[in-house]
């Protein structure tokens, strides 16, 4: 498989930004970070539109064609650089229409898309004659992602393009940039800070913090080898399963995870389907019996793995289930009372939070 | 009434106002685009008749224009007429003297457009020279309209300038406002009524067609 390398190191406001890595040239890689922690200093430096003043070290490549190399003098200006940029404040150029604005790449690019169809998928149609500010915020975003796909990109940047816009609109929305997913082939950069959007969108994600890469990998791996993505509303993880059984009367699903059963609310899937589970850490209690007649459905059976004081009063107790981890977040009398160490057997009781496709 | 005057000041206008359009666009871009140590030099420069008294700005541009002087004198060299208390001397003046008023509305609407619109258009394949024309300029117009209007309407106004340069030439540098003191100074207050009145409402005119348009610009920009 083909790569994008990425390399950047350069000094910014209160730190050095100092990254090198490689991301798969197809499916959606977020960028996952705290705010300030250099993501959109990576993308300004992969699109081009950096102005490069004091960089120490860039290099890009894209397809093996050499986009940037500060050691050779080579930096290839944005507009000749198949890159496509969706950004968080969809910049439309708001003198043209909705027409005009997704034909500007178009023409500029010789992209030969089938226009027609990507203006029905994202559903436009009925957009085209408007200007951008006659347009609701969701609406804009789909038109500056069409505009962006229309240029025919040989990557795709996004820069947060969901931050800007309210809770509803981020849910009509993200179905639009999984399409972009399954149904072209073009590699996306996915910036994001929102945990929910990174497990629902990410195939491959890097998590930066402190303008450093401290962690990347398929979210699938990354997900099962380290409880993780701490920074955002807590400590969370992931369940990976399948689905058993579709209870549709009761909108619920059993989910089969390392031969035992889980239940989550959820529709939309049917058995066999691979599923994952985004599940916070302060929803996890840990009991020494399983747990009857409780409104908590799921009642698993693990092995517990490590404890970890969190010296706020909290400890967190990862235990295993079969190859997974799973993480609880509970107080140092609840430790003592259950007289938790390595390798005891509880049960996990919780609610799960949100599956994720 | 003798027409010439406000001949001669429509078409001083319109000169000044075409060749300020094509200096004080690059320069306003470059203004609006640089973080250059010699922006707030240039800007400075640009911007001394707004508070220079005319007669000096006249004073000084008669010695620059005269036979003696370093562009009087380079003239001499292309031209046999002289360039002081002649139209082409005038329009030099007129340049100088209304320059702000083009290059400031400018350079403040390509400001307004903003590095984050141009990136957009960088990013879909537009170079910068394509930016500039295709995006910035139209996005731009509100600017270039006032820019207009004010070039325009402010040439039309001058009047200490060219009574230092001009040399009340009939048809030639005898422009309105000098034709309005002269008929003062002899107390002919009924042809100086009469050009004033109509000096008067064609400001207004042009003001209000300005404005107009510029609220019907408003609602896309």
């Amino acid at each position: 498989m083909k790569h994008i390398k990425i390399a950047y190191k350069t000094k910014l406001n209160n730190f050095q930004l100092d990254v090198a890595f490689e991301i798969p040239d197809q499916g959606i890689s977020v960028l996952f970070g705290p705010s300030g922690s250099g993501k959109s200093s990576v993308l300004n430096h992969v699109s081009g539109l950096d102005d490069r003043s004091d960089v120490e070290y860039a290099k890009l490549e894209l397809n093996n064609v050499v986009y940037d190399d500060s050691e050779n003098n080579i930096k290839l200006n944005p507009w000749l650089r198949k890159i496509a940029y969706v950004f968080q404040d969809n910049r439309l150029f708001s003198n043209m229409t909705v027409l005009q604005n997704i034909y500007f790449g178009y023409k500029r690019r010789q992209s030969t898309l089938d226009v027609n169809k990507v203006i029905e998928k994202f559903k436009i149609k009925n957009l085209l004659q408007h200007y951008p500010e006659q347009l609701s915020g969701g609406q804009k975003q789909r038109v500056s992602m069409v505009r962006a796909l229309l240029s025919n990109p040989q990557l795709l940047i996004m820069d947060e393009p969901l931050a800007a816009l309210d809770y509803q609109s981020r849910e009509e929305l993200l179905p639009y940039i999984e399409c972009i997913h399954k149904e072209l082939t073009i590699p996306v950069i996915y910036v994001s800070h929102d945990i929910k959007e990174v497990l629902r969108l990410a195939d491959y994600i890097v998590v930066m913090n402190q303008g450093k890469v401290i962690d990347k990998g398929e979210l699938a791996n990354l997900c099962v080898s380290q409880p993780l993505l701490t920074q955002a509303e807590g400590a969370s993880f992931i369940l990976q399963g399948e689905v058993e059984k579709v209870f549709v009367d009761e909108k619920l699903l059993q989910i089969k995870c390392e031969n035992q059963s889980l239940f989550i609310t959820g529709q939309g899937v049917k058995a066999g389907d691979a599923l994952r589970i985004l599940i916070h850490a302060k929803d996890v209690s840990l009991c020494l019996t399983p747990a009857e007649h409780s409104s908590i459905l799921n009642c698993i059976a693990v092995i517990v793995h490590s404890i970890n004081d969190k010296s706020d009063g909290k400890y967190e107790i990862t235990a295993k289930l079969g190859e997974q981890l799973i993480v609880a977040m509970i107080s140092y009398r609840s430790v003592k009372a259950l007289g938790l160490e390595q390798g005891k057997a509880v049960f996990a009781q919780f609610k799960a939070t949100a599956m994720i496709k | 009434m003798d027409i010439a005057p406000i001949l001669v000041t429509l078409k001083l206008a319109s000169i000044t106002t075409g060749i300020l359009l094509i200096l004080g666009t690059p320069l306003a871009w470059w203004l609006s685009q640089t973080k250059n140590k010699l922006k707030t030099v240039l800007e400075s420069v640009v911007a001394l008749p707004l508070v220079l008294p005319p007669t000096v700005l006249g004073f000084y541009l008669l010695m620059a224009l005269s036979p003696d002087g370093f562009v009087g004198g380079l003239w001499a060299t292309i031209s046999d007429s002289p360039l002081s208390f002649s139209f082409t001397g005038l329009v030099i003046g007129s340049v100088i003297y209304s320059m702000p008023f083009v290059v400031q509305p400018l350079q403040a609407s390509f400001e307004m457009v903003g590095k984050p619109i141009q990136q957009a258009s960088y990013s879909l394949g537009a170079n910068q020279f394509d930016t500039f024309i295709n995006v910035v300029l139209p996005l731009s117009m509100r600017g270039f309209l006032v820019a207009i209007t004010l070039g325009f309407a402010h040439t039309v106004g001058e009047f200490g300038v060219v009574l230092m340069i001009g040399g009340n030439i009939p048809e030639v540098t005898q422009v309105l406002s000098i034709v309005i003191y002269d008929h003062v100074e002899v107390l002919e207050y009924q042809q100086a009524h009469a050009y004033s009145a109509g000096l008067l409402i064609f400001s207004f005119i042009v003001l209000f067609i300005t404005y107009s348009l510029n609220k019907k610009l408003m609602v896309r920009l």
